[in-house]
C-alpha cells in the first residue's frame, strides 16, 4: 500500500465505496476479492504519466537465434511488449528503467537501460518449467506461485500433428493423462486424468479461453497457444462440481504486442491401416468349416459351387486415406489493439472407404485497450464440419462387419439388366450389383459390408455448424484491483440427412439379382445445442513487504440447452424417393404422407456458482493456495442443490533457503502438498451413461414399447423411466497430493514426482431391483479410490552452439480399486454384459478395480471322454464333450458352474509411460516420441464370443483349434453348437501391454538471413510419421480400446489405429 | 473516472439480476416432457394403460420366457429354432434342469413383479385421490380402472402361483428397499388375494369392451375376469365355482365359438380372428402401414415373431421369425389324422400349407434338412396358429417382407372354448355327465367343421362314465389348445405330469420352478441372510 500515489487516493476511495454499495445492494457478497494476475493485465495501472522514450533492441538465444514472443516489460509498470519473430522489440520506457525479459524455456533476465540506443540481450536457456505462466481457472498464475500440478503443453506441439482433435496429440506427453485415440476422423479420444474416478462421467472438463466445454471440436489446433492439464485438488477445486475428472484448459492465440504477423501453414499426408487382424483365406475357411461340420457329425462336404472368390474383406473396405490441413492466420497488434484472425481447412479421411471429415474454421478476436484502466474485447470461433457418415456408425463397426463374410464371396460388382427400381415396371436399366452372401450360411446378421459402404455411405449429409463467441470487459482500479466480466455463448446445430437408396445385390450361386432394399427412405435429424456462460471475477493483488497475496472472487452461471428433432419420410410405393440430393428431405414431394413421422427430444440444465481463491507466499519461499466454490445445480433436488467444494495447498521452495546455497546439485527444489474436495456432475439413467438431466423428475417412457393398443388405436401410457431419489447429491472426490519439483545440474535436469490419491465418495450408483419388479434408481453409495505416482523427468543439453539434445519421459503408476458400492445393492455388483447374451462381462464391485473382467478360468481342453470322467462335472448349463473347454473348479465343490467364475482381468494399466527425445543441429531437428502401457488386460470378443445366430469367417488362430486328442489344449474345437465354449473365460483375455513409436518428426527451419530477402520472417518444413510401429501382444488391430467407466478395454474387432505420414510447411511473413 | 464507475454499475447489475432475484428461477428446471405428476386427472387411466403395454411387450407375458414356461415345458412343444440357438432353454425347459439364474426365468419373474408393482401403484393413486378429495363423486371410468388393475394383479399372481407355488405377496407400493424384504406367502393366501381382486374386477369391469367407447376393442371385460377366476378354481379343483363362473360367462351372451377353427388365428388385414366373438381376452398388438420403414407405427409384440418359421438355409422368403415353440413328434404321432384341427395347428416342413381352408396362404414350406437347417429348415413342424405371420396381405401392408417380423399377432390369452371345456370338466367332476357331454360336443362339432350329429370325423363322444369322460376332456383340451401354452399346467393339475413328462426328465419337484437367485439375493438383510427363501424342493 505504501506505493500508492497520494493524488489518486480520492477517486480510489470513491470507487471502493461505490463498489461496496453495489455489492451491498445486490446482496452479492465477495468475501474475498482479488486480482487475477495475468502477465498482461496484472501490472498496476497508474504509472503512465511517467516520462517515457522508445527503447529498441533484439533478443537472441545462446545459440545465436532470434527469440520471438519474449515478454519485455518495464519493471514496476504496466508497460510491456514482446519480441517479434526476428527477436526485435520496441517500447517506451523512462530513462534508467529496468527491463525484464522473460520467455518460456529461458531464464528471466533484467537489463537496466542507460539510454535509448539498441540493446542486445542474450537469454540463457532454462529447463525450469517453474517460470511458466499457466492457466489455473478464472485466471492465470506463475506456476512458481502454485502448490498444485499443472502441466503445460505448447500449442506448437499439437499444431503440426495429423490429428483433428488436438487432445489426441497429447498421448504420452503428460503424466497422469490417459489418451486412447479414436480412428474415426473427428471423434474424441477416450481421455481420463488420474484414473477412472466414477462409474458415471470420467472424461475431463475442457476450458477453452474460460468457456467450460465438453468437447473441443471447433478448435483449430493451429490456433492453440497452449494446453494445460490440471490434475490436482488445489488446481481443480475452483471448478467445483466439474472438477473431479480433471481439466484440460486450452488457450488460443492472441496477437503479440507490436507486430503484424501473417502465418500460413499446410500439411499433407497419407494414412494406412497397419496391424490388420488375421483371418483365414478361402482355403482356410474350407478346411476349418469342414472340420467344424465333422465335429457336428456332418460328413458330406459343403457345396461351394459358385463361391470361388478368395476375398480379403478388410482390404475391400479400407483404403489409403488422405490427411490435409491448411491454416492462415493474421495477427496485428498495437499498444491499444490486438487483433487476431484465423482461417483453417482440414480434410481428414478415415481408413474406411468414403469416411471423410471436412472442417472449415474461422476465428477472429480483438482486444481494445480504451485507456490504461479499461480493456474490452471479443472472441469468435465459427466452424462448419462435414462429419463422416453418421457419427454413430464408425470405422469400428465396418471393420467388424468386414471380418465376417466368408472369403469365397466376390467383392466385385456384376452388371445386370434389371427393372429400374426408380422407374415404372416397364423401365429397365443396367446396374452394377454387389454380391449377396451365401444365405443359408450367413443369412443372419452378416451382410456384404460393401452394400453399406458403397451404396449408403456417400448418401449421408451430416453438417455441423458451431459458433462460439465471447465478449469481455476488464477494468483495473485502485491500483491493486481488477474486475473482469465475460459473457460466452456457444450455439451449434447438427443437421443429418440420410438417404436409403434402392439397390440390387445378386445371389452368388445363381447370379440372380434382387433388390436388397425395398423402400426408399430419408431420415432427418436436427440437433441444436445452446450454451451460455457468464463469469464475473474480481481480483486483488498486492505485495506487503515479504508477503505476496492474490485474491480472486467470482460469480458464474451456466446454461445448457438441447433440442433434437428427428423425422422420417419413406416411400414404399411405385414412385420412390429419387437418388438425388435435391430430394433428401423428409418432405420432398415423393414421400408417402401417411408414412411420415417426427419426434423430438429436449433438455436443459443450469448452474449458479460462487468462487473464491487466495494465493499467498512469503518471501517467494513459502506458498499457500486455497480455493472454494459453491455450485447450485438445477439437476439436483432442492434440498441438496448447493454443494461446496474446496482445496488448500502448501509449498516450500527449499532452493531459496540460505542453507541451499552451499550445494550445487539443485538449482530449484520445491515440495508441495494439497488436499481438496472436488465434485463430479455425472447423473445417468443407466450404466451405459445415458445422461440424466432431471434426476428428480423421472419422465415417462415413450415409444413403441410404452403404448397401450386396442385394435389399431394407440394410447400413451404412464410409465416413469426410473425411481426418483429426493436425496440425490453430486458425488465428491476427496483428493490429496504430495510432490516434489526440481531442477538440477545447472537446470539441465528437471523433473517432478507426485503421489496422489483420489477417493470418490457418495458415488452415484445405479441400482436395479428388477427382481422385485422395480425400476432403476440412482443413489449415493459407493467409493472408488485411485492412487498413483507420477514421475516426469527431462534432460536438456546444449553440446555446442549448433548441437543440442533433449530427452524426457514420464511414467504414471496407477491403482484403481472400488472400495464399496451402495448398501442398497445387496448383490454388491454392477455388471456390464457385452456380446452374445452378456458372455463378455465386466464387474464393478468392492475390492476390485473398476470394470474388472469376469469369467471362467480355462484349465485346458478336454482331450477325451476319460479326461471328462476324471474331471469335476460341468453343471453350468451347456452340454460338453471332448474338445470343449475344461473350466477350473475354483471353489472346489466338485462341480463347475457359474459359481466358479472369477475376476480374470483388469482393463486399467498398472503403469503408463511416454518418452520423447529431440536432437537439434542448427535449424534441423529430429524428434521421436514413444508411448506405452503395461499390466492391463484386453477382453477380446471376436473369434470367440460371436452370437450363435451368426456364421462368421474364422480368425487365423483357429487353424490350431482342437481336432482330436492331443491337438490343442488352448483353442477349443470348432462348433457353434458347443455353447459351453462361448462363455467368457481366460481364453478371451489378452495382455494389453504395448509400446508404440507414437511420433517421429524431422523439421528444418530455413536461416532467417536467407528468408529476409524474400520478406519472409520464418519458414519451416517438416516430415512427420505417427504410429509408425506398435509392439503389442494381442490379436486385435490395436492394443487400445475406448469405452466408458464400467466397460472398457473390449476388443470388438475394431479400433484400428492407422499409421499417418505427413509433410508440412509453415511460413511466417 | 466517471465512466469507470458507470461500468461497474452495469456489470454488477448483471450479476445482481441473475445472481439473486433470478437465481431460483434460473435453477428451477423441470423436464420438457411429461412426468407422472403432469398427468393429473389422466394419471390413473394412464397407469392402467401401462399394464396393457406390459402385457404386449414384457418377455414374461409376450415373448420367449412366457412360451418357455407355458408351452415348451410341455410334451407337445419343443424349443424349436435350430440346434445352436438357445440350447440352454432345452436344458431348462425341455429336460427340467431348472435354472436359478438365467435370462428367461429371470425375465419371467421380473415381468410379473413389474406388473404387480404397476397395479399396486395405480390402486394407491386411486386411494390417495379419494382421500385427498373426499366429497368428489367417483367417476365410472375410475371404477373401471380399478377393476382393470385388480384383474391384472390377479392375472400376474395366478401365473406366479402356478409356476412357483408360494411367492412373495406385495399388495402395496414399494417405496423403500426395506419394503421389498418379504418372504414367500402360502399359495392358499395368494389364492385368497386373487379371489379378492377378481371379485372387485367382476364387480367393476363392464360387460363389453364397447362400454369403454368405440376405440377400445379388446379392453378388459367382466367376462375376462370371470373366465380367469374360473381357471383359478379349476386349478384348486373347486368344481362348483368353476361351473358357476363359466355359466356366468356363457349366460352373458357375449361370446360364441367361431364356426371355423382356423378363422380363430386369422390376424392379418381384416383378419376375422382378431378380437373375435370367441375371444375373451387377448394382448393387443398393432403394426401399422409401412411399419418396416417407419418405427413410429410399430406397436407390435414378439409373440408372433418368435414363433414364425425360421429361415436357416431356406430362401429369403422364409425369413419369417425366430422359429421357437414347435410341435413335437409326440404331438404329431398321437393326434389322429382325421381331426381337421391337426393340420390347422401343425405346419409341416416340405409340404403345401393347405391353402386358405386350412389356415394357409397357398405356399409350400421348404424342407427340413437337419437340426442346423443347412440348405433348408431346421424343424419338421411349426406352430400354424401363428402362421398368419406369413400373410402376403399383411406383409405388403406393413412392408415386412423377408424381415422376420410378425409383430401384429395378438396373444390369445382367454378364449371361449376354454370356458366351454372348463364347464365340461367341472360338470363331469361333479357327476353331471350330461352337461359335460353337451359341452364337449360343442367343441368337437366345431372341430369337425360343424358337420353335426352322425359325422365321421371328430365324432361325438357320449358320456359313459366319469373316468371315460375325464379322459375325453383331457384329450380334447390337448388338441383344442395345442401349442397355446395350456398343456404343462393341465398335466400338473391332473397329476399326469410324471407319467407324460417323466420320460423327458420331469420329476415331481419340477411342478414348481425355483425362485430366481437374483430375487433372493435382493432381499439380503443387514445380516447378509436373504429374507426370501427358495422353494424348499430346490
Amino acid at each position: 500500500m505504501k506505493l500508492r500515489r497520494p493524488g489518486l487516493d480520492r477517486p480510489d476511495r470513491t470507487g471502493l465505496r461505490q463498489l461496496l454499495r453495489v455489492a451491498r445492494l445486490s446482496a452479492f457478497i465477495f468475501l474475498t476479492a482479488s486480482i487475477q494476475a495475468t502477465a498482461h493485465n496484472y501490472f498496476p495501472a497508474y504509472d503512465y504519466q511517467q516520462q517515457a522514450a522508445p527503447i529498441t533492441g533484439v533478443v537472441m538465444s545462446a545459440a545465436g537465434e532470434p527469440v520471438s514472443a519474449v515478454s519485455v516489460t518495464v519493471k514496476g509498470s504496466s508497460t510491456g511488449t514482446s519480441t517479434d519473430v526476428t527477436g526485435n522489440f520496441s517500447l517506451n520506457a523512462p530513462a534508467g528503467a529496468t527491463l525484464v525479459f522473460s520467455s518460456v524455456g529461458f531464464l528471466e533476465q533484467e537489463f537496466k537501460t542507460t539510454g535509448p540506443g539498441p540493446i542486445k540481450i542474450t537469454l540463457q536457456p532454462s529447463n525450469n518449467t517453474m517460470d511458466e505462466v499457466v492457466v489455473i481457472g478464472y485466471g492465470v498464475a506463475n506456476k512458481r506461485d502454485l502448490t498444485g500440478s499443472i502441466v503445460k503443453i505448447e500449442g506448437k506441439q499439437v499444431a503440426d500433428k495429423p490429428n483433428t482433435n488436438p487432445v489426441t496429440s497429447l498421448a504420452g506427453k503428460v503424466s497422469g493423462l490417459s489418451v486412447i485415440p479414436n480412428a474415426t476422423p473427428g471423434k474424441a479420444p477416450d481421455i481420463r486424468i488420474r484414473g477412472t474416478v466414477s462409474i458415471g462421467a470420467v472424461t475431463p472438463l475442457y476450458v477453452v479461453d474460460g468457456i467450460l466445454q465438453d468437447n473441443i471440436d471447433y478448435i483449430n489446433p493451429n490456433d492453440i497457444e497452449s494446453i494445460e492439464v490440471l490434475k490436482d485438488p488445489s488446481s481443480l477445486a475452483i471448478f467445483g462440481v466439474r472438477g473431479a475428472t480433471g481439466v484440460i484448459a486450452i488457450t488460443t492465440k492472441r496477437a503479440k504486442s507490436g507486430q503484424t504477423v501473417v502465418n500460413f501453414n499446410t500439411t499433407y499426408g497419407f494414412k494406412k491401416l497397419v496391424d490388420k487382424i488375421k483371418l483365414v483365406d478361402a482355403a482356410g475357411f474350407e478346411k476349418l468349416f469342414a472340420q467344424e461340420r465333422l465335429n457336428n457329425g456332418i460328413t458330406d462336404p459343403f457345396d461351394y459351387s459358385g463361391l470361388t472368390a478368395n476375398t480379403d474383406w478388410i482390404d475391400e473396405v479400407t483404403r489409403k486415406a488422405q490427411f490435409s490441413a491448411s491454416n492462415l492466420s493474421v495477427s496485428s497488434s498495437t499498444q491499444k489493439n490486438k487483433f487476431n484472425f484465423g482461417l483453417g481447412y482440414t480434410l481428414d479421411e478415415g481408413i474406411i472407404k468414403h469416411e471423410k471429415l471436412q472442417r472449415f474454421l474461422l476465428s477472429v478476436s480483438d482486444e481494445v485497450k480504451l485507456n490504461d484502466a479499461f480493456k474490452m474485447g471479443f472472441n469468435l470461433n465459427v466452424s462448419r464440419q462435414n462429419n463422416p457418415y453418421t457419427l454413430n456408425v464408425d470405422a469400428a463397426n465396418i471393420l467388424d462387419d468386414a471380418r465376417k463374410p466368408i472369403p469365397q464371396i466376390s467383392p466385385g460388382t456384376k452388371n445386370f439388366f434389371v427393372r429400374d427400381p426408380y422407374g415404372s415396371e416397364f423401365d429397365s436399366i443396367y446396374v452394377d450389383a454387389y454380391s449377396r452372401l451365401e444365405e443359408g450360411l450367413q443369412g443372419s446378421g452378416v451382410v456384404n459390408p460393401l452394400f453399406k459402404v458403397e451404396n449408403e455411405w456417400d448418401k449421408t449429409i451430416n453438417i455441423e455448424y458451431r459458433t462460439v463467441g465471447s465478449v469481455f470487459a476488464e477494468v483495473n482500479f485502485l491500483k491493486h484491483f481488477n474486475f473482469r466480466s465475460s459473457v460466452y455463448a456457444d450455439i451449434s446445430n447438427i443437421n443429418k440427412r440420410q438417404y436409403f437408396p434402392l439397390y440390387y445385390g445378386y445371389n452368388p450361386r445363381t447370379d440372380v439379382p434382387s433388390l436388397v432394399t425395398q423402400t426408399s427412405k430419408v431420415l432427418e435429424d436436427d440437433e441444436t445445442y445452446r450454451k451460455f456462460q457468464q463469469d464475473h471475477v474480481l481480483n486483488y493483488k498486492n505485495d506487503f513487504g515479504d508477503h505476496a497475496l492474490t485474491l480472486t472472487g467470482g460469480f458464474t452461471t451456466y446454461y445448457f440447452g438441447y433440442t433434437k428433432r428427428s423425422s422420417v419420410g419413406s416411400q414404399a410405393g411405385d414412385i420412390p424417393i429419387p437418388d438425388d440430393e435435391r430430394f433428401w428431405y423428409v418432405t420432398s414431394g415423393f414421400e408417402d404422407q401417411a408414412n411420415t413421422s417426427a419426434s423430438s427430444g429436449q433438455r436443459e440444465n443450469t448452474t449458479v456458482s460462487y468462487l473464491a481463491r487466495a494465493l499467498y507466499n512469503y518471501k517467494g519461499k513459502y506458498f499457500l493456495n486455497a480455493s472454494f466454490r459453491n455450485d447450485a445445480s438445477s439437476r439436483i433436488p432442492k434440498v441438496n442443490r448447493n454443494q461446496q467444494f474446496y482445496a488448500i495447498g502448501a509449498a516450500w521452495e527449499i532452493s531459496k533457503e540460505g542453507f541451499m546455497d552451499q550445494q550445487h546439485l539443485f538449482d530449484f527444489l520445491k515440495l508441495k502438498a494439497s488436499y481438496g474436495k472436488l465434485g463430479n456432475q455425472s447423473a445417468f439413467k443407466s450404466l451405459d451413461n445415458t445422461p440424466l438431466d432431471y434426476p428428480s423428475y423421472p419422465t415417462l417412457v415413450t415409444g413403441n414399447t410404452a403404448a397401450a393398443i386396442f385394435g389399431t388405436n394407440v394410447f400413451n401410457v404412464a410409465d416413469a423411466e426410473y425411481i426418483a431419489n429426493p436425496d440425490l447429491k453430486w458425488e465428491t472426490v476427496t483428493a490429496y497430493e504430495g510432490g516434489v519439483e526440481f531442477a538440477a545440474f545447472g537446470n539441465r535436469l528437471n523433473g517432478e514426482v507426485n503421489y496422489f490419491v483420489k477417493e470418490t465418495n457418495d458415488m452415484m450408483t445405479y441400482i436395479s431391483r428388477a427382481s422385485l419388479g422395480l425400476k432403476d434408481k440412482l443413489v449415493n453409495g459407493g467409493s472408488i479410490r485411485n492412487q498413483g505416482v507420477e514421475v516426469s523427468l527431462n534432460w536438456s543439453q546444449q553440446f555446442s552452439k549448433d548441437w543440442s539434445f533433449n530427452i524426457g519421459g514420464n511414467i504414471t503408476f496407477l491403482k484403481n480399486k472400488v472400495l464399496k458400492l451402495s448398501e442398497d445393492i445387496p448383490t454388491g455388483l454392477l455388471i456390464r454384459a457385452n456380446q452374445n447374451n452378456g458372455a463378455a462381462e465386466s464387474r464393478t464391485t468392492a475390492g476390485h478395480p473398476i470394470a474388472s473382467f469376469f469369467g471362467y478360468e480355462v484349465e485346458g481342453i478336454y482331450q477325451d471322454q476319460a479326461d471328462i470322467d476324471k474331471s469335476p462335472e460341468y453343471t453350468g448349463g451347456e452340454a460338453y464333450g471332448p474338445g470343449d473347454f475344461k473350466f477350473k473348479d475354483l471353489n472346489g465343490d466338485g462341480v463347475v458352474n457359474k459359481d466358479d467364475r472369477t475376476f480374470i482381468g483388469n482393463p486399467t494399466p498398472d503403469f503408463t509411460y511416454g518418452a520423447s527425445a529431440m536432437l537439434s543441429y542448427k535449424m534441423l531437428s529430429l524428434s521421436i516420441d514413444i508411448t506405452g502401457v503395461s499390466g492391463n488386460e484386453i477382453f477380446r470378443t471376436w473369434g470367440s464370443l460371436e452370437s450363435p445366430f451368426q456364421r462368421v469367417n474364422y480368425a487365423a488362430d483357429k487353424l490350431g483349434a482342437w481336432s482330436g486328442p492331443g491337438t490343442s489344449n488352448t483353442i477349443p474345437k470348432l462348433s457353434q453348437g458347443s455353447r459351453v465354449n462361448y462363455n467368457g473365460s481366460t481364453y478371451n483375455i489378452e495382455s494389453g501391454s504395448y509400446l508404440r513409436i507414437r511420433n517421429i518428426q524431422l523439421s528444418y527451419g530455413l536461416p532467417t538471413q536467407l528468408l529476409s530477402r524474400a520478406k519472409i520472417k520464418a519458414l519451416r518444413v517438416f516430415l512427420n510419421v505417427q504410429n509408425l510401429k506398435t509392439f503389442k501382444n494381442n490379436l486385435g488391430y490395436s492394443p487400445e480400446f475406448t469405452g466408458d467407466a464400467t466397460s472398457f478395454g473390449y476388443d470388438f474387432a475394431g479400433g484400428a489405429i492407422p499409421v499417418v505420414g505427413t509433410a508440412g510447411i509453415n511460413v511466417t511473413f | 473516472m466517471r465512466h469507470i464507475r458507470l461500468n461497474f454499475w452495469l456489470l454488477f447489475a448483471v450479476c445482481a439480476l441473475t445472481g439473486m432475484s433470478g437465481c431460483q428461477k434460473f435453477l428451477d428446471r423441470q423436464p420438457l416432457k411429461a412426468t407422472l405428476d403432469d398427468l393429473n386427472t389422466g394419471k390413473l387411466e394412464a397407469q392402467v394403460l401401462n399394464m396393457y403395454s406390459q402385457l404386449r411387450t414384457a418377455g414374461g407375458f409376450a415373448s420367449l420366457p412366457w412360451i418357455d414356461f407355458h408351452s415348451i415345458r410341455g410334451d407337445d412343444a419343443a424349443k424349436g429354432s435350430d440346434a445352436s440357438d438357445g440350447a440352454e432353454v432345452i436344458t431348462e425347459f425341455d429336460t427340467y434342469q431348472y435354472s436359478k439364474d438365467d435370462w428367461a426365468p429371470n425375465d419371467y419373474w421380473n415381468s410379473h413383479y413389474t406388473m404387480i408393482n404397476t397395479t399396486n401403484n395405480a390402486i394407491a393413486t386411486y386411494k390417495e385421490d379419494s382421500i385427498a378429495n373426499p366429497g368428489v363423486v367417483i367417476q365410472p371410468a375410475t371404477y373401471r380402472n380399478i377393476g382393470e388393475a385388480c384383474f391384472f394383479r390377479a392375472y400376474a399372481y395366478f401365473e406366479l402361483v402356478k409356476t412357483y407355488g408360494d411367492v412373495p405377496l406385495f399388495n402395496f407400493p414399494l417405496v423403500t428397499p426395506a419394503d421389498g424384504l418379504v418372504d414367500r406367502t402360502s399359495s392358499e393366501r395368494i389364492y385368497e388375494f386373487i379371489d379378492s381382486n377378481l371379485a372387485v374386477a367382476v364387480a367393476l369391469l363392464p360387460l363389453s369392451s364397447e362400454d369403454y367407447g368405440s376405440k377400445y376393442p379388446g379392453r378388459l371385460t367382466r367376462g375376462a375376469a370371470n373366465t380367469l377366476w374360473a381357471q383359478t378354481y379349476l386349478f384348486r379343483k373347486q368344481w362348483d365355482k368353476v361351473v358357476e363362473l363359466t355359466n356366468e360367462v356363457i349366460s352373458s351372451g357375449k361370446y360364441s365359438l367361431l364356426p371355423e377353427f382356423s378363422d380363430l388365428w386369422k390376424d392379418d388385414v381384416g383378419g376375422v380372428g382378431k378380437n373375435s366373438a370367441e375371444s375373451i381376452f387377448e394382448a393387443q398388438a398393432s403394426v401399422g402401414l409401412g411399419a418396416a420403414t417407419n418405427d413410429a407405427v410399430w406397436f407390435g409384440s414378439s409373440w408372433g415373431t418368435c414363433q414364425q418359421v425360421r429361415q436357416n438355409g431356406a430362401s429369403n422368403d422364409w425369413n419369417l421369425g425366430w422359429g421357437w415353440n414347435v410341435p413335437t413328434d409326440k404331438l404329431e404321432s398321437e393326434w389322429p389324422d382325421d381331426d381337421p384341427r391337426k393340420r390347422k395347428t401343425i405346419l409341416y416342413s416340405g409340404e403345401y400349407d393347405g391353402g386358405p381352408e386350412q389356415g394357409g396362404h397357398g405356399d409350400s414350406i421348404p424342407a427340413y434338412t437337419n437340426p442346423d437347417g443347412v440348405n433348408g429348415l431346421a424343424q419338421k413342424y411349426w406352430n400354424k396358429k401363428v402362421y398368419t405371420g406369413n400373410s402376403p396381405a399383411m406383409r405388403a401392408f406393413t412392408g415386412y417382407t423377408r424381415l422376420g417380423d410378425a409383430g401384429w399377432i395378438n396373444h390369445r390369452i382367454l378364449r371361449y372354448a376354454d370356458v366351454i371345456l372348463m364347464l365340461a370338466e367341472a360338470s363331469n367332476e361333479l357327476g353331471d355327465g350330461g352337461t359335460a357331454e353337451a359341452n364337449l360336443e360343442l367343441i368337437r362339432d366345431r372341430a369337425s367343421g360343424g358337420e353335426g350329429e352322425g359325422r365321421s370325423i371328430v365324432p361325438k363322444i357320449a358320456f359313459v362314465d366319469q373316468e371315460q369322460m375325464r379322459q375325453a376332456i383331457k384329450d380334447e383340451r390337448r388338441w383344442e389348445f395345442a401349442m397355446e401354452g395350456y398343456r404343462f399346467y393341465d398335466l400338473v393339475r391332473w397329476d399326469d405330469a410324471l407319467e407324460e413328462l417323466g420320460p423327458l426328465g420331469y420329476t415331481n419337484r419340477a411342478r414348481f420352478y425355483p425362485i430366481p437367485q437374483q430375487a433372493i439375493n435382493l432381499t439380503a438383510s443387514e445380516t447378509g441372510q436373504p429374507v426370501l427363501t427358495q422353494n424348499p424342493e430346490w
